[in-house]
């Protein structure tokens, strides 16, 4: 099962159907996003897969008006660093909450964006 | 580890050229090599810069390819790519193979060409130096990544937009002095104030532009060096990394790197922030510069802004940071900026750098960042 989810391609499977996971290091509790090796705080090999809730607050956050190729069509648009509930962090695309409401602080709720085969990151209101 | 010395330096013009980025560098190495008063052949090794030429120019090998150009064919050659920060890791390890023993003459520098295509097509290259998985996937480009670090320093000291706009104001007003800067030509904190947004809270006078460019260095050991006097030495040179992903940043208003890399070069050189004379550092974006002050200990956290306000970091002011005009008014050529900002501390530590000269600087300083403040370097310089 640890396997499962050291994976980039396991984790964004998971996300694409509204499930975000993180793993816990079992010698030394740390929290982290997947994937990784050894624990970056007391390096042991021992991981296992935690569920996250998926409801943070943002840490920081831009509106980006000039896109790079192929996403000119979606500027402007928001991202944001959000800390979930449980610890860790994630950057993720904002979508409907308005560019004037945004600030430090504010609660937001994971969902998952697909265009296609692709999955990303993405939070709405809370 | 042998000492070594900076014995020759060549920039070319930063703009816009119709030249190859090997053509660029090609410049700049024959003048490095004419300043250092030695012969093409005396040249044991290259150490390359290059970041985007794979995608822009459809070119790599580049190595042996500026060696081609250069008339050395022979010599072992490494590409190196560390983002921003690509030349100046470069020459730590050029430092490295001199004081090792194993060269004793080796240059080291780098080049870039990108206004030869699309501002978009050089935006999407320059975001494959942040995370393909998690932060290209959701659009974050360059500015977007320094524009979360400016919202956390303003949300956490109080640094305004305007405090922004005054480092801009200052490095334009010292590229004018810069017959190499991309701008030669002063700006005002309204019209900084008054750019459209890239990514908000950075306007376009807050970013640095897109530029073509080369600049190289001859390196040389002691035995070499001192039979030169208008060598500057190596007092030290630093690498930190950080995490690659923004998410873990540990927090957002420091460059964790930068203050790594600097702490064990002031311990290396045996020096503090108080005796340096002159910097050029890593001013990608105007917040960047007030987080680089910072981080290298010449102001506390949260008075980088204030400090570029009063005009501390101008030339005559406590602490003249970027007087070549930086990455902001010089330009950033980003395979060859590492190797051009330590071509400046050389000319300055020369006593060779005119209208923009640091009255007396015997100690310069060095601070090149890599991509999404992953990579930083930090090197130290001195006459004698």
């Amino acid at each position: 099962m640890a396997d499962h989810v050291l994976t980039l391609k396991h984790f964004f499977e998971e996300a694409r159907a509204g499930r975000l996971t993180g793993i816990r290091c079992g010698k030394c509790g740390e929290l982290a996003i997947p994937p990784k090796e050894f624990c970056p705080s007391c390096q042991d090999r021992n991981w296992a897969p935690v569920p996250l809730a998926g409801a943070g607050s943002i840490t920081s956050f831009t509106v980006i008006r000039v896109a790079p190729r192929g996403r000119g069509a979606e500027a402007p648009y928001a991202v944001a660093v959000v800390r979930l509930d449980e610890g860790v962090s994630l950057l993720g695309r904002i979508v409907d909450i308005p560019f004037d409401a945004l600030r430090a602080d504010l609660p937001v709720r994971f969902r998952p964006l697909v265009t296609g085969e692709q999955t990303a990151i993405g939070f709405g209101p809370a | 580890m042998r000492r070594v010395a900076v014995i020759g330096v060549g920039v070319t013009k930063f703009g816009k050229h119709d030249r190859t980025s090997a053509e660029l560098f090609a410049e700049a190495a024959g003048e490095a090599i004419r300043d250092a008063d030695v012969t093409p052949s005396a040249i044991q090794a290259l150490y390359y810069g290059n970041v985007t030429g794979g995608e822009g120019e459809k070119q790599l090998h580049m190595g042996p390819l500026a060696a081609t150009l250069l008339g050395i064919p022979t010599i072992p050659t490494t590409r190196f790519e560390n983002a921003c920060a690509t030349s100046h890791a470069a020459f730590r390890h050029a430092v490295m193979e001199i004081g090792a023993g194993v060269s004793d003459i080796v240059m080291v520098g780098g080049a870039e060409r990108v206004l030869n295509i699309p501002t978009d097509a050089a935006t999407e290259y320059f975001a494959y130096c942040s995370d393909a998985s998690w932060e290209q996937s959701v659009g974050l480009t360059f500015p977007g990544v320094f524009a979360l670090i400016a919202r956390a320093h303003m949300d956490k000291h109080g640094t305004t937009e305007e405090q922004m706009a005054h480092v801009a104001v200052k490095n334009h007003r010292h590229g004018a002095l810069n017959p190499k800067a991309q701008f030669q030509k002063a700006i005002t904190v309204d019209m900084v104030l008054n750019s459209a947004y890239v990514a908000d809270p950075l306007k376009l006078l807050d970013c640095c532009p897109f530029t073509d460019g080369g600049a190289a260095l001859v390196l040389a050991a002691e035995e070499v060096a001192r039979k030169r006097p208008r060598s500057v030495w190596v007092l030290g040179t630093q690498a930190a990394s950080d995490t690659m992903f923004m998410h873990e940043k540990r927090d957002l208003s420091r460059v964790m790197a930068t203050e790594r890399a600097a702490r064990a070069v002031y311990r290396q050189a045996g020096k503090t922030p108080v005796d340096v004379d002159v910097v050029e550092l890593h001013d990608c974006f105007t917040i960047a510069e007030i987080v680089a002050t910072e981080g290298l200990g010449f102001f506390e956290p949260g008075f980088g802004g204030a400090a570029a306000e009063k005009g501390w970091t101008g030339l005559g002011g406590k602490i003249p940071v970027n007087p070549s005009g930086g990455l902001k008014a010089k330009g950033h050529p980003i395979g060859a900026t590492g190797a051009g900002q330590i071509a400046e501390i050389t000319t300055q530590l020369r006593g060779e750098a005119g209208p923009r000269q640091v009255e007396g600087a015997r100690t310069g300083l060095t601070h090149t960042l890599g991509g999404n403040t992953a990579t930083v370097l930090v090197s130290l310089f001195g006459r004698g």
